[in-house]
């Protein structure tokens, strides 16, 4: 779980480019929207096609998003249980 | 003179009303546009979420606006956002092509989608500074001076707009680039505007 | 001095519901729609609802004037074809250097860029102002065309600047024409955006969940003269940002408020037959244009919108869409709009999937766009330019 955490932390910082960002400034269970990472309804669509590339998560429902997204933690939880690859 | 002040952007050198902006010339391309903006703004991380397109024109309004009114600078409910170039949105184009060229590894990519149509530039300018104007993008063969002109001062005679900010921003990859961005402001006179037109894109 | 308007002399409609206006407005009037469930385009696997142009329809009609078949992109067949229809009957001499260009269009020859793509085309042509020269000079126009590509504004857009063209004595006509094509680019981006439906789309409707994309192409010629008394004019257009975010619309309707007001502001709006709305069916889309109009206190104006029948034709929607508009003003008709239900937008805008009869002469066109740009304009039939 670490270390999906620590690769998930990355890949984020990178397809999001969150150009000032390292993955220890990165609260596992902070709100990865809203305040904080400055994230927007771009960056959730980009963080579903990131499930789909590096993980094999097909999400039809984007508004499933919402939940998964919550946190570092919630997001990693979700790839765990689901991940194809 | 019609225009305020001027920038002028290329992949060696950012020009303010004809002074360069850079300590050195060891950097180029889109390293440059990043020099600048950690030296001259650094405070807007939605930049580096930009295409070389956006960064370019973000980049050049920025130096415009700091050399005229400042860092401190007010929002606008009638200052137009004119852009124009030859290439459109072509470079973030060949890159979403990418995503979706080969079928086994097809993932179309929403945030470079988005940066398929050349008029964010100017969405991208008008957010930053909260233009509520009339922000548009034109498409033509090359840099004639007299179409700008011409395009620029219909604007401002026909929308309620009082000043502008306009050029051209062209980008054909990430590190070639072309930007002559100017401010404009009340009454324009439409025969010696295209005569300084056609005087920013010949001076160096 | 010389009174300068800008005065709509001519127009065309292509689209898979028929290749003149007439027959376009007429498939509107009955109900019918362009959207087809597709299960597959391309390397895109379905289900996909799509307005589709018929290739083999577009050839023939294409062979019917003389256009060769090789030498043109789908793009630029449809653009020529739109161009021809509207100004045959017309005496309108498009080689005179008083004739100005417009095209309104996002993405053009965008499926150049495919690798895959098998034709003869010279590769520049992907950029747009080439391919609209191409265009241009097959009327042999010697003026340089002016695109417009504004996102999904554009089509209003294109139709402003000829209005400011005309008005500052630049040209006697502006030959204003919309088109995209569909490509895997276009509706994968749109994909990626969650922005499609699988289902025909539902504008205003409380079910609705996306947009439809639809292709089409549109032509409106404007002259700086009159051509009749009792023709239609487009009397006022304004584009205003949002100033918020570069893909969603703002939550109070920002921009599109600006400009709906900039162009309504001391007109009476009971002489409005309808507000043609941009309507494509996605969730924040149409409950942004609802909070826009009900700032802008057009409540009680009838509203439409066109995107169950044609999809969204993105840069040709401004052009089309306000042609639709006029024939049904011409004919007394507010159009259904057509994919609606139940109301499913917090404004109770006066939207409704009948025809209804109306006998006022007026109408406002409005659209929104990624760019946060939004555009308005009014148009009228017959009396003075306000």
């Amino acid at each position: 779980m670490e270390e999906l955490i620590l690769n998930l932390k990355k890949e984020i910082i990178d397809v999001l480019n969150l150009e000032d960002v390292k993955p220890e400034d990165i609260d596992n269970d902070a709100p990865l929207f809203g305040e904080g990472l400055g994230l927007d309804s771009i960056d959730a669509l980009e963080l579903i096609v990131l499930m789909e590339k590096n993980y094999g998560i097909k999400l039809q429902d984007a508004a499933k998003g919402k939940e998964i997204f919550k946190s570092l933690n919630t997001m990693a939880d979700y790839i765990a249980k689901n991940r194809k690859k | 003179m019609n225009v305020k002040s001027w920038v002028k952007i290329t992949p060696h050198d950012a020009i303010v009303a004809g002074k360069s902006v850079l300590a050195s010339n060891d950097v180029a391309g889109q390293k440059l546009l990043v020099e600048v903006y950690r030296k001259y703004v650094n405070n807007y991380p939605k930049f580096f979420k930009m295409d070389t397109l956006c960064k370019l024109g973000f980049i050049a309004s920025e130096l415009l606006l700091n050399d005229i009114e400042g860092t401190e600078r007010n929002s606008f409910d009638d200052r137009a956002v004119i852009m124009f170039n030859h290439s459109s949105s072509y470079n973030a184009d060949c890159h979403f092509q990418q995503t979706i060229q080969d079928v086994d590894d097809f993932y179309p990519s929403p945030s470079v989608f988005v940066y398929t149509l050349p008029n964010i530039v100017t969405g991208e300018i008008a957010i930053r500074n909260k233009y509520f104007g009339e922000t548009s993008f034109y498409v033509i063969d090359e840099p004639d001076a007299r179409i700008m002109a011409q395009v620029i001062c219909n604007t401002l005679v026909g929308s309620g707009m009082k000043s502008a900010l306009c050029g051209w921003v062209e980008c054909t990859c990430d590190d070639e680039f072309t930007a002559v961005v100017f401010l404009l402001d009340g009454d324009i006179d439409r025969a010696s505007f295209e005569e300084e037109i056609k005087s920013l894109f010949t001076e160096q | 001095m010389e009174s300068s308007i800008a005065a709509i002399v001519a127009h065309n409609v292509v689209s898979p519901l028929g290749l003149t206006s007439a027959d376009n407005y007429e498939a509107v009037k009955d109900g019918r729609t362009a959207v087809r469930v597709h299960g597959s385009f391309g390397a895109l696997q379905g289900p996909l609802p799509l307005a589709v142009v018929d290739g083999s329809m577009l050839d023939d009609a294409c062979a019917f004037i003389g256009l060769s078949r090789n030498d043109y992109t789908r793009f630029e067949k449809m653009l020529i074809l739109s161009i021809s229809q509207a100004v045959a009957d017309s005496e309108i001499d498009l080689s005179s250097p008083r004739v100005i260009f417009i095209i309104s269009t996002t993405k053009g020859n965008v499926e150049l860029l495919d690798r895959n793509a098998s034709n003869s085309i010279p590769r520049e042509r992907v950029f747009l102002a080439t391919a609209a020269k191409q265009v241009a000079r097959y009327f042999n126009n010697p003026n340089n065309p002016l695109v417009v590509s504004n996102a999904c504004t554009s089509g209003l857009c294109a139709q402003i600047a000829a209005m400011r063209c005309l008005q500052c004595g630049d040209y006697d006509y502006a030959v204003v024409a919309g088109c995209d094509v569909l490509s895997p680019f276009i509706i994968s981006g749109f994909q990626s955006f969650k922005a499609v439906s699988s289902q025909l789309c539902r504008p205003f409707d409380m079910s609705r969940d996306g947009l439809n994309l639809g292709e089409a192409a549109a032509t409106v010629v404007y002259s700086r003269h009159r051509s009749s008394r009792g023709g239609w004019v487009a009397c006022r257009g304004a584009i205003r940002n949002d100033a918020n975010h570069i893909s969603g619309p703002s939550r109070t309707g920002e921009g599109c408020y600006r400009a709906l007001s900039a162009v309504v502001d001391g007109v009476d709006s009971s002489g409005l037959a309808f507000v043609n709305v941009h309507g494509t069916a996605t969730v924040y889309n149409d409950e942004m244009e609802s909070i826009a109009l009900q700032r802008a206190g057009l409540l009680q104006v009838p509203v439409t919108g066109l995107k169950g029948y044609f999809g969204h034709t993105l840069g040709a929607a401004g052009v089309l869409e306000t042609i639709m508009s006029m024939l049904a003003v011409d004919d007394h008709i507010v159009p259904g709009t057509l994919g609606f239900a139940s109301l499913g937008v917090s404004a109770y805008v006066q939207v409704s999937c009948e025809n209804r009869i109306t006998d006022k002469q007026a109408f406002v066109k409005m659209l929104s766009g990624f760019g946060g740009c939004n555009a308005a304009m009014l148009f009228k039939k017959g009396g003075d330019v306000a």
